[in-house]
């Protein structure tokens, strides 16, 4: 059904250089990835000199997960919580909203003072959004709260999603659309059943990226959080120090958050597969 | 008659046990806080901390009371007390404030006076003083304990150590510099670019320049402003004095650090000492612990620390930095209470004696004169107590971090060529005047320097 | 479920103007008011001040502002340029493969992975001038070693290097799903009529990915300009100005001097820049795709 699978693959020569080039930029991809993995291993003072034969080590993962001053996996279970119900959350009300905007006509200033307003609000620097949203969140009792750092990724992640879904829509040929109105699907049965299904590709990158930007943002969780409701970044920032940055704990930590945030994508992309091409109609 | 004489018997032994007994209860170096709510503590991720943990846990074990630490990144420190403060009910009980951003929350009025809290605490005499930094004259704008109130206790201070590797200047046959001018001569044999640089200090721009350079300026008798305890915020920093401080400065730099001394950190000094690749180096003294760990240093052992050196001629000088904790006003009297008591128990022998044996720099000088300083782990305590004789604060006024922040960019121009001193220090003495003119200070300025 | 289908249109948008409007306009209202008062603490209260001209005097008058916004302009326009032509070069590329892509989509998204301020602290290991690996390999080829971070002329460069392995995975993940959106009957259209594949590239794919190369670039700009962690723990704007960016200036004033008032109007300055350079940037290249 997608595009690159059969439409237009590589051949010949350009086959060649098409699977070279994609391993250089792999290599460059995982290159400092695979160093960061190598120093986890390392003890400081081999990741100081920059040796390559080293002595390997647990002792950089067993502190950063066993520590007595580490809560790492709590934060880690933080993160999972809070990038994973911030995603889905951002991506229904992103993706309804998007398209609403698309398919149905709305007055223009409806269109572009919302889109507008989000990507205004997407300028603004976090660093000025953390006061008021500190007081407000103190008024509510929502301090200290997932729930209420939740809502915040969700404010955050929403105009990408949005305009991103948007974009995703708008390449959906309206024929088919035209099409599904015509045989008599009601607006909701269109959506799910013939726009939603095209869009996947876009819902996963969507999807991706707001639940990266959700388990990486920092400014928001650190003000918002205190030592339980802590989440990785806020972890991981106590390695950096006030004078030295104690590399190999910092190194441990970012390996260990990459595999849960890995897997967790892993399986959010299957569901999205799975659970919205069932049934589809073309 | 027999029963008289069991009766005075048993009188005399109960007698001896309760004098025996006393004896023992006074040299307990503790403090009795009695039963208090738990509370919260705004701390820092840092070198010191495990020194902090383990007192805290004596603390809880000792008295039963509950302590709970919020461990922050130190980037999140300032953003978090501040938050605490300026809402409603401040979720920390006890704040850790960076000397720096303490004129800010002193003039802010955030903080309960430690006095006003509990009328009979006081720091104790052999805590040592931290130019004073704990206490607020609000009519003075100044840190000064006359006319001043005690805002805060410090957990922990710094003041920058001159390291030095033994093996090294011994073979070299050189004797540990107490002059820049020694210094230049030992760079001198010592300096071997690509392989060994003599010395090394911090260049990179901001409060790392800021801080090394102050060592030179204060050395030489310079000042940033002519006198602020008298509020006189004359700007004096491209004085001839300040100039010259600067060109020594450039002088050690260029001949004794390694070609990018414009970027060095202090991250970047204690890897150039502990991977073996600086022979000698000013570093803060909260660093020190990292070259007798086998995990983080390969010259373990092999490190020695004096007083930081003075240029020929002048009076010793040194620049202090210290960590206060104070009470915010924010909190419920039953939560400011607990504070204070915690806070006493923290300052006795007993408390800052676990606090050292455990990785952590006390603030009790009788602790530094313990037997502790005969550990060689604890060998860098003589020099760390002889520069808190005459080390002193600076920046001690509201403007300081827009200060620090013209200071730490004009001199790293200088350093790295973009300007000469002179002119460094000229724009910096006329960004400076501007400042305070804002801010309607006195001020004033002196005849620039010929650049 | 009648309900639902009637007012679809309406209760689809509503959930996002409700969130936004209980969690923004708070925000963004203080900004402006912000950015039009000094603002002093005393007592323990903020005391508001209204001095919109005194904050106007301090934006030209700041002497920093200058550099870091040439500095800023320079990161901005060489970064994404370089990271969307890599990640459409990478996106086509990929969707090419007969297998592993999956794999590759994976693997292409560890550097957005990994947090800021990791990435901060690991290039600057690897940038370090005596112990790096980039002068470890110079060396060992018989080149001397380079100053990346302590020299004017190189250090924003290695900035914006970072930052090119940092993003182009973001480039990449939104144009590889727009072309494998891309509907195949187009393609399989074209090849029968004896299309060359790099015609079919050109003249149909890219064509057709003109949302999503519009989302990538206005979403990417605008991080760009915000750039803040990894240049903050990279060089903090030194040596000299050269690595100073406007996100890190805001940061001193706002932050570190505690300039509540003035930051905010830095901010909004800030925003009105992007927005400038959103519009320009959308006229040159509207322009150009006509041309």
């Amino acid at each position: 059904m997608s595009a690159g699978t059969s439409a237009l693959p590589l051949v010949g020569r350009d086959r060649i250089i098409g699977y070279g080039l994609m391993v250089v930029a792999v290599l460059c991809v995982v290159g400092p990835f695979a160093w960061i993995l190598m120093s986890s291993f390392k003890h400081q003072i081999a990741i100081l000199t920059g040796a390559w034969s080293f002595t390997p080590t647990w002792s950089n993962y067993a502190e950063v997960l066993f520590g007595r001053r580490s809560d790492f996996v709590g934060n880690v279970r933080n993160s999972a919580v809070v990038a994973s119900v911030s995603t889905v959350l951002v991506l229904v009300v992103g993706t309804l909203a998007a398209y609403s905007l698309h398919r149905f006509r709305w007055a223009r200033w409806v269109t572009t003072g919302f889109l507008g307003w989000t990507l205004i609000f997407h300028m603004i620097p976090a660093l000025t959004l953390v006061g008021p949203w500190y007081i407000a969140f103190r008024e509510l009792g929502w301090y200290d709260t997932l729930g209420g750092l939740i809502l915040t990724h969700v404010t955050m992640n929403l105009p990408m999603t949005v305009w991103l879904m948007m974009a995703f829509f708008s390449e959906i040929p309206p024929e088919i659309e035209e099409a599904a109105r015509v045989d008599g699907c009601s607006p909701l049965e269109a959506f799910r059943y013939v726009a939603l299904p095209l869009a996947v590709p876009g819902l996963i990158a969507a999807g991706i990226l707001a639940f990266i930007f959700s388990w990486n943002e920092f400014s928001i969780a650190l003000n918002l959080t205190a030592r339980d409701t802590a989440t990785v970044p806020v972890a991981i920032a106590r390695f950096a120090q006030q004078y030295e940055v104690q590399h190999s704990q910092m190194a441990a930590a970012a390996v260990i958050s990459t595999i849960p945030a890995l897997l967790l994508m892993a399986l959010g992309q299957r569901f999205i597969v799975r659970g919205l091409t069932l049934g589809s109609v073309k | 008659m027999q029963t008289m004489k069991r009766l005075l018997a048993a009188t005399a032994i109960l007698a001896a046990s309760v004098v025996a007994g006393i004896p023992v209860q006074a040299q307990q170096p503790f403090a009795a806080v009695g039963a208090q709510p738990p509370i919260t503590i705004l701390v820092n991720s840092s070198p010191w901390y495990a020194g902090f943990e383990k007192a805290v846990e004596l603390y809880e074990k000792q008295t039963g009371n509950k302590v709970k630490l919020d461990v922050t990144p130190y980037g999140g420190m300032l953003e978090k007390a501040r938050n605490a403060v300026r809402g409603a009910r401040s979720p920390y009980d006890l704040i850790n404030l960076d000397t720096q951003w303490t004129i800010e929350f002193y003039e802010g009025g955030f903080l309960s006076p430690l006095k006003d809290v509990d009328a009979a605490f006081d720091l104790p005499k052999e805590v040592l003083s931290y130019g004073d930094s704990g206490y607020w004259n609000a009519d003075k704008r100044w840190r000064t304990p006359q006319g001043g109130k005690l805002m805060a206790w410090p957990p922990n201070g710094n003041v920058l150590l001159y390291v030095y590797r033994e093996d090294l200047l011994k073979a070299a046959g050189i004797a540990p510099p107490k002059t820049w001018e020694d210094v230049l001569a030992s760079c001198a044999k010592l300096q071997d670019p690509g392989k060994m640089y003599g010395m090394v200090m911090r260049g990179e721009r901001g409060n790392g320049i800021r801080f090394d350079w102050m060592y030179f300026m204060l050395g030489k008798g310079a000042t940033v402003v002519r006198d602020p305890a008298a509020g006189d915020y004359t700007v004096t920093i491209n004085s001839p004095q300040a100039r010259a401080a600067l060109d020594l400065y450039l002088d050690v730099a260029k001949r004794c650090g390694p070609p990018n001394a414009g970027a060095l950190g202090q991250g970047d000094l204690i890897q150039l000492i502990s991977t073996g690749k600086a022979a000698q180096g000013m570093v803060v003294s909260a660093a020190w612990s990292n070259f007798d760990d086998a995990n983080k240093s390969a010259v373990v052992g092999k490190i020695a620390a004096v007083a930081v050196p003075q240029p020929a001629g002048g009076k010793p000088a040194a620049l202090l930095g210290n960590w206060n904790m104070a009470i915010p006003k924010n909190i419920p009297d039953a939560q400011k209470q607990a504070a204070i008591a915690f806070s006493r128990w923290f300052l006795t022998s007993g408390a800052q004696r676990v606090y050292a044996e455990a990785g952590a720099i006390p603030v009790r000088e009788d602790t530094f004169r313990s037997d502790l300083a005969q550990n060689p782990k604890f060998r860098w305590m003589p020099a760390y107590l002889e520069m808190q004789k005459y080390a002193t604060q600076e920046l001690g006024y509201a403007e300081g971090a827009q200060v620090e922040q013209i200071l730490g960019l004009r001199l790293n121009q200088a350093l790295i060529g973009e300007l000469s001193s002179g002119k460094a220090l000229n724009l910096a003495a006329k960004e400076i005047e501007e400042l305070f003119k804002k801010s309607g200070r006195r001020t004033g300025a002196l005849p620039p320097l010929p650049e | 479920m009648h309900i639902l289908n009637r007012w679809f249109k309406h209760w689809s948008l509503l959930p996002a103007v409700l969130l936004f409007l209980l969690l923004t306009i708070y925000p963004m209202a203080n900004l402006v008011r912000m950015s039009v008062s000094t603002i002093t603490f005393a007592g323990g209260a903020a005391h508001w001040a209204w001095t919109p001209l005194a904050n106007l005097q301090l934006l030209t008058n700041d002497a920093v502002l200058g550099a870091a916004a040439l500095n800023t302009a320079i990161f901005v326009v060489v970064s994404v340029a370089i990271e969307m032509a890599l990640g459409l070069a990478l996106a086509l590329l990929v969707a090419r493969l007969s297998r592993g892509k999956g794999l590759a989509r994976t693997v292409m998204v560890l550097p957005i992975l990994v947090p800021a301020v990791a990435i901060g602290s690991m290039w600057k290991l690897m940038y370090n001038y005596d112990f790096g690996v980039f002068n470890q390999a110079l060396t060992a080829i018989g080149f001397g070693p380079v100053n990346w971070l302590g020299s004017t002329s190189v250090a924003l460069l290695a900035v914006i290097l970072v930052d090119i392995w940092h993003w182009t995975p973001f480039v990449f993940l939104i144009l590889f799903a727009a072309v494998e959106g891309v509907p195949t009957d187009v393609i399989e259209a074209a090849r029968i009529d004896g299309a060359t594949p790099r015609q079919i590239t050109w003249r149909i794919i890219i064509p057709l990915l003109k949302p999503a190369l519009a989302v990538a670039l206005i979403f990417r700009s605008i991080l760009a300009f915000k750039t803040f962690d990894e240049v903050f723990l990279l060089t903090s704007g030194g040596p000299g100005t050269s690595t100073e960016l406007v996100s890190l200036h805001l940061y001193k004033v706002f932050f570190e001097q505690n300039q509540l008032g003035y930051g905010a109007m830095l901010s909004l300055a800030i925003i009105i820049a992007i927005v400038a350079f959103l519009l320009v940037s959308r006229r040159a290249l509207t322009l150009r795709a006509m041309a």
